[in-house]
């Protein structure tokens, strides 16, 4: 079989209405690993102006400013890519949102596994399996010593896996092979000529003139690209139709973090289920585009709490 | 439940093969195959509403829409049953997944519920095995223990390098995204592919025998095709109830079979959500269909109204007596 198959494609029948279908930016080439790392390192387009990130820095504290003064006194707000997520796509839910964390498998992988890939990269562990087993030893041994002194702090996640019956170790184990497997195998490490970050701090940005709110950012790998950051972000299902949010949000917190020449020139998003790929370049207009989503959702969120005190307040005078 | 001894090459060497070089990859595969199922479903999905939301085709459903869209229909109607079949089902698949993983068990019956439940338990297998009166339980546990020791005996420790993870998800979107196909492989091993087919999936099955297997194992052969750019070069289902391991290389024919399999079942799929009166096809699974006492044709063919309860249960078709999990649905592929 060569090429084509199956009937001979007719272009008129063919459906062109295929963002997220087609694989697209090359995502079907074989090795993708190649062209992933090469989409990273490729030299960053047009530097951004150093008064343009101010300007938007700027433009988005005041937006914000203005929003988050209708937060209930005493609340704050911490928004992610997953608080982002529930305001653009699922609105109805922030009235709902339970802060509360539960530790699951699929919870844990990804910081489990970003520290297996670590290992994996710098040749101490001979594949993700290995190295994932490495991790969850280290961080049962970091429980057992934290409970000595308190110079050792072992991960979140440690004290609730060292806590599991052996068959759900076993699984929190699974995922985060799987995960790190994904990773690991997603790129050429060979292409990179310093060592990317892999997991790393996430970004954190409060924004100025209070502490009621802040955003934070969070990429899996980071890249330099000249002297400008390349971010690398794997997502789990399939590319969804808002990818640039998906892809752009990480990025913007990254570039109000830092200085302008430090500041992201693209993003890489992975979506490994799906074997789909997408590169958002960082300028200006997709700054900008992202910063008016993120006022966007923020509102949203200072809605559904001032919402929920009201209702709280109703039903305490009732 | 006996294990049957290996025969021949163990486990590891049938799924690695003999040696023979591993087919190259064709980089215009992956593409034409993606096309071949766009085109096929261009027509059909311009009639679905957009308000109906993407239209999952995954093993299941395809394997209901493709022997009776009624029975489809019927299946999505009726609230989802605990059996013990499902039940073992989902234990078993923990503990090879256990066994892949970390390579031992403890206690196979702690293990795998622990294992089940901190994975969200979406079935409610663990409060269904907990409610089994204390007899059934024992029974159920000690079958999980077969199984398990059927495991614990035949798959020896998968090297790193093969890096083989579990219930992997594979999604890929056609159309828009307005059709998915969608699965969860039990064991994926193998690297991408860098030139040569480098990938082996495989499919766990607690239960008997089915006909629809070899179709599941296609359908998968197919998901990876489209996400990785490559094919598998084997595809194999391990029967943990026996022993046996069904391996089967990725050819041409089973890519294009599947692809029309694919076709076949979403085009209905697409049909029945754009509003269209489900077709009813009498066939030797009706006796075990929630729709029966709804479906004249099929209780025709069941000769009964009320459905049976257990897949287990043997089915008597013509003269003699079959149980449904050798039934003769005839896929696409058969036809």
């Amino acid at each position: 079989m060569n090429g084509a198959v199956g009937p001979a494609p007719d272009a008129g029948q063919r459906s062109q209405a295929n963002d997220a279908g087609r694989g697209g930016q090359g995502s079907l080439a074989v090795p993708r690993s190649l062209m992933l790392a090469d989409a990273l390192v490729e030299p960053p387009g047009a530097d951004l102006g150093a008064d343009e990130l101010v300007h938007l820095r700027d433009d988005l504290a005041r937006e914000l400013h203005a929003v988050v003064g209708d937060l209930p006194a005493g609340e704050r707000l911490h928004m992610d890519a997953f608080k982002m997520r529930v305001a653009r796509r699922h609105p109805e839910r922030c009235m709902d949102a339970d802060d509360t964390f539960t530790p699951t498998p699929r919870h844990c992988r990804r910081s489990v596994g970003t520290a297996a890939v670590r290992l994996c990269v710098r040749g101490l562990a001979p594949g993700p399996a290995a190295a994932v087993a490495d991790v969850l030893a280290a961080g049962v041994a970091d429980v057992s010593d934290a409970s000595g002194e308190d110079a050792v702090r072992p991960q979140w996640w440690a004290g609730w896996y060292a806590g599991l019956p052996r068959g759900a170790q076993a699984v929190v184990r699974a995922e985060a092979i799987a995960w790190a497997t994904q990773l690991f195998t997603a790129l050429d490490w060979g292409r990179f000529p310093r060592l990317p970050v892999i997991g790393g701090r996430d970004d954190w940005w409060q924004s100025p003139g209070g502490r009621q709110l802040v955003l934070q950012g969070r990429a899996d790998v980071r890249v330099l690209s000249g002297r400008r950051l390349a971010l690398l972000v794997m997502q789990t299902g399939r590319c969804p139709s808002d990818w640039r949010m998906e892809l752009g949000y990480p990025g913007l917190v990254a570039a109000l973090v830092r200085d302008v020449t430090a500041a992201p020139c693209r993003v890489v998003g992975v979506w490994p289920d799906s074997g789909q790929v997408r590169v958002l370049p960082l300028d200006l207009g997709a700054l900008r585009h992202v910063a008016t989503a993120v006022v966007s959702a923020v509102a949203t969120w200072v809605d559904s709490r001032i919402e929920v005190r009201h209702l709280a307040e109703v039903r305490s005078s009732a | 439940m006996t294990v049957a001894p290996p025969d021949g090459p163990g486990v590891l060497g049938r799924l690695r093969g003999d040696g023979a070089a591993r087919p190259p990859v064709d980089p215009g595969l992956a593409g034409g195959l993606r096309d071949w199922l766009e085109d096929g479903l261009a027509e059909a999905v311009t009639h679905v509403p957009a308000e109906a939301g993407p239209i999952r085709v995954n093993k299941e459903t395809l394997n209901q829409v493709l022997v009776c869209e009624a029975h489809l229909a019927a299946c999505r109607e009726a609230p989802r049953v605990v059996s013990v079949e499902l039940a073992r089902g989902s234990l078993v698949d923990a503990l090879f997944r256990q066994w892949v993983t970390v390579g031992g068990f403890d206690d196979p019956w702690g293990d795998a519920l622990a294992a089940v439940e901190v994975d969200g338990d979406r079935d409610g297998v663990v409060a269904f095995v907990t409610g089994l009166p204390a007899p059934r339980r024992r029974e159920l546990a000690g079958e999980v223990a077969e199984h398990a020791a059927g495991i614990a005996g035949r798959w020896p420790a998968l090297s790193p390098s093969w890096m083989a993870r579990t219930q992997e998800r594979l999604e890929f979107p056609l159309c828009g995204g307005r059709v998915v196909l969608a699965g969860v492989v039990d064991l994926i091993v193998g690297g991408p592919a860098r030139g040569s087919a480098s990938v082996c999936v495989v499919e766990l099955k607690s239960g008997g025998r089915r006909v629809e297997h070899r179709g599941d194992l296609h359908l998968y052969a197919l998901l990876e095709t489209l996400r990785s750019g490559a094919p598998p070069f084997r595809i194999a289902t391990y029967y943990s109830a026996t022993g046996e391991l069904d391996v089967e290389p990725v050819g041409d024919d089973a890519l294009v079979g599947a692809v029309q399999r694919v076709l076949a079942g979403a085009v209905r799929l697409c049909r029945l959500a754009a509003g269209a009166e489900p077709a009813r096809t009498p066939n030797p699974l009706c006796a075990w269909c929630a729709g029966l006492p709804r479906c004249a044709p099929g209780q025709a063919r069941a000769g009964t109204a009320v459905p049976r309860r257990g897949r287990d249960e043997p089915v008597r078709v013509g003269a003699g007596v079959r149980r449904p999990d050798v039934a003769l649905v005839r896929g696409p592929e058969a036809s």
